[in-house]
């Protein structure tokens, strides 16, 4: 017996689907909301069904469409890359595969990319929406324990957003306001499939530019003169677990080699690759290395990346071992250094 | 000199503003001076925002940062970063 896979959430577009209109072309004003797919959220939302959204639009626009609309939405994907690789970063955030989404975008492009890359999801005009509603696949039976947690999910990530717009001080103490936690701890080997989950999943934060089996995690785990780090992120909405990891390869006389550098695409934001790049630079210091060494790819999809870097002081260099369209990026540790946020923990340090 | 087709410095210095108050929700920055640093203190430019500037700016201008400025000096503040551009779109300085 064959039965259609369910969607679970709905990836819409902004412009000209959510919104009559363009939002950016529209500024001042604001597009308004197109009722009937207003009212379409509505009744999905009642299914159990999360929403989401994947735009060509600065991050207020999608809270815009949030207040237009009425609807709560899960996850905002805002930027200028692929909308098949926003959608398979809102499954992953949201946990759940690909081929639980759908997809509404009223650019036929769009629909094009998303279709040819993710041949799971299911790809709709908002013409096409209207009418999906009554297919199966948007049809569960029983509104699940499943969505009633993702609701949650939503509830937090909600109400940290909330609390970010009315915080008044600075980014740093927002974040110790919301009671952050980062910890930053050797990895176990019970951390090595979500280290390998987590080496897959990253793209715009991974310095190695690739997945690493968890054969070689688990390797690296034991290997002489090497550390494998984990960090941990919580705070007062959520435990979000292990976020962030790196591994730092010691055997190179007064410099730490970071092979390996990658971060949770939820993580962004939250101080997370700032802590991680403060502690290395401490740690290494305090071994006796001149230098923190960070080999990492040079493309579009590593600008993030190369932001944090750049923000914690490390210089391109010129290496021929980085490889075709990488770098290495060195931080030289003469300088005092910088004290870690009180709200990173170190257990085992001082 | 701005000729027909130069944006200008000016221009690109308020292109820039705007793209900056609008990424980071923040809209004072659409008053922020020339020498203000965008990492840091300033303008506290993240990952995510960051990602956004430099996209505008490409889109906008044609300018690629990421791909031209390896460090990125050019975001050390607004001044430094509406140079690199101007420099790029047929600017005379």
């Amino acid at each position: 017996m064959s039965t259609a896979v369910l969607v679970k959430c709905v990836v819409w577009d902004l412009d000209n689907t959510l919104l009559r209109g363009t939002y950016l072309e529209s500024l001042p004003d604001r597009p308004p909301a197109d009722p009937a797919i207003s009212g379409l959220l509505a009744e999905l939302g009642r299914r159990g069904i999360v929403h989401a959204i994947a735009s060509r639009n600065p991050p207020e626009a999608a809270e815009y469409a949030a207040q237009a609309t009425g609807c709560e939405f899960v996850a905002a994907e805002c930027g200028w890359g692929r909308k098949s690789e926003a959608l398979a970063r809102i499954a992953a955030g949201l946990d759940i595969s690909v081929d639980a989404l759908a997809f509404v975008d009223d650019d036929p492009y769009e629909r094009a990319e998303v279709g040819a890359a993710l041949p799971g999801v299911r790809v709709l005009s908002p013409e096409d929406a209207a009418e999906a509603v009554g297919w199966p696949e948007f049809s569960p039976a029983v509104v699940t324990e499943e969505a009633r947690r993702r609701a949650g999910l939503y509830r937090q990530r909600h109400r940290r957003q909330q609390a970010k717009q009315d915080f008044a001080g600075s980014h740093e103490d927002f974040l110790r306001a919301c009671q952050t936690e980062v910890t930053i701890a050797a990895a176990s080997p019970a951390d090595v499939p979500r280290l390998h989950e987590l080496s897959e999943r990253t793209s715009q934060f991974n310095s190695a530019g690739q997945a690493l089996p968890a054969e070689s995690i688990a390797a690296l785990l034991g290997a002489p003169a090497t550390d494998v780090m984990t960090v941990r992120l919580r705070d007062r909405f959520a435990d979000d677990g292990l976020v962030g990891a790196c591994v730092i390869d010691w055997r190179q006389d007064r410099v730490a080699a970071v092979p390996l550098l990658m971060m949770s695409c939820r993580a962004i934001g939250r101080g997370v690759i700032d802590s991680l790049l403060t502690w290395l630079a401490g740690r290494a210091a305090r071994r006796g290395a001149a230098a923190v060494q960070v080999p990492c790819p040079v493309g579009e999809r590593s600008v993030p990346l190369r932001l944090a870097l750049a923000r914690a002081g490390f210089r391109a260099i010129a290496d021929q071992a980085a490889g075709p369209g990488r770098t290495v990026f060195r931080c030289d540790l003469g300088m005092p250094q910088p004290a870690l946020p009180d709200w990173v923990t170190v257990p085992g340090e001082a | 000199m701005t000729g027909p087709g130069r944006p200008g410095p000016a221009v690109i210095a308020d292109e820039l503003r705007q793209v900056l108050a609008t990424a980071t929700g923040r809209p004072e920055l659409a008053a922020l001076t020339l020498d203000t640093p965008l990492f840091g203190d300033g303008v506290g430019l993240d990952s995510l925002t960051g990602t956004l500037l430099l996209r505008r700016v490409r889109q906008q201008f044609g300018v690629d940062v990421a791909a031209e400025d390896l460090n990125l000096d050019a975001l050390a503040t607004l001044g430094t970063l509406v140079t690199f551009v101007d420099e790029r779109t047929g600017g005379d300085s």
